[in-house]
């Protein structure tokens, strides 16, 4: 700063500059105004995409805590099946094939509603 | 019952979007309001650089772009530097684009004014207050225009940066990208350039 202390005409120079600046004629104002509004423009898109990730993420959770809490709260009076023994209840593909190949769980498969009468008996003692 | 539970994560959520939207508002009224504070010294600096007004307001444009696109979501309070570094960097690539057709073109014409020079104009008067107070405000304002576009452009940026925006030196280094012992060797030349091109014109 010293340097520019020393050269005191810097400061008749910077209001020159200044007045330079502030008597811009109507045209040229108008047009850096269209300028700046030009620039400003491009920065709405992106400042929207900003937060459409965490608006979106932040939908997703409120939709997935809504079906949580609807999930958790229906079952409570509905009627539950009886629970198939193990061999019936297997997921897998192979079991559908071992049910109908197999002997045993054919005659399983026909007994199905005496497994579930029993079943109810066995839960309806332990209640 | 069951509908009303997810409701209250519902309206938070479109509270928390509403303040968003409300800030990035905020956030662009801030940065139109920077821009507009600044918009007309980048313009003359760039005229001084470019002595054409067209060219000036389309660096000034392309600088403003280039700002919002990079430096927006910055501080506040840091955005000035960056936006001079910004007009800098246009500035410098105008310069350099204009060098290499000028380069083309000196093949084909000559500069008259290369064979003139006045050494007696050239002389400094040691006892002058300074250059400028003796010229009247209009006449002062053409010569020191001249004598700034007479400038080299990055002892023209130090002298812009340093003396007219009152930058420090760390931050015109920041602006210009180069040194702190740079930006006073810029500086340093200029103002010995300009005080011998204005006494040279009063």
């Amino acid at each position: 700063m010293n340097e520019l202390d020393k050269d005191s005409w810097a400061g008749r120079a910077r209001t020159l500059l200044d007045e330079s600046a502030e008597g811009l004629d109507a045209a040229t104002l108008s047009r850096l105004n269209r300028a700046r509004q030009i620039a400003l423009a491009q920065a709405r898109p992106r400042a929207a995409q900003r937060w459409f990730l965490p608006a979106g993420l932040a939908s997703a959770c409120v939709l997935l805590l809504a079906v949580a809490v609807w999930h958790w709260q229906v079952p409570s009076g509905a009627a539950r099946l009886p629970e198939l023994p193990f061999a019936a209840s297997a997921s897998a593909a192979g079991s559908d094939i071992d049910l109908v190949s197999g002997d045993d769980n054919l005659e399983l498969y026909q007994d199905l509603e005496f497994y579930a009468w029993l079943d109810a008996q066995d839960q309806g003692s332990d209640g | 019952m069951h509908t009303m539970t997810p409701t209250i994560p519902l309206t938070l959520a479109a509270s928390w979007i509403s303040e968003r939207v409300d800030a990035a508002k905020d956030d662009e009224r801030t940065l139109d309001q920077f821009l507009k504070g600044i918009e007309r010294r980048a313009l003359r600096m760039a005229e001084l650089a470019t002595a054409n007004r067209d060219e000036a307001l389309d660096l000034v444009q392309d600088a403003m772009f280039g700002f919002v696109r990079h430096y927006a979501t910055k501080p506040a309070d840091e955005w000035s530097p960056l936006f001079y570094r910004v007009l800098d960097s246009r500035l410098n690539d105008w310069h350099r684009r204009r060098h290499v057709r000028s380069r083309w073109l000196a093949v084909f014409t000559r500069d008259p004014e290369d064979d003139e020079t006045d050494e007696i104009a050239q002389a400094p008067d040691v006892n002058d207050p300074g250059p400028l107070l003796r010229l009247a405000g209009g006449e002062a304002a053409r010569d020191l225009d001249a004598a700034l576009g007479r400038l080299p452009l990055r002892q023209r940026q130090a002298f812009l940066l340093r003396v007219w925006e009152g930058f420090d030196v760390a931050a015109t280094a920041n602006a210009m990208r180069c040194s702190e012992g740079s930006v006073k060797t810029h500086l340093s030349r200029a103002l010995t350039a300009l005080r011998r091109a204005l006494e040279d014109h009063a």
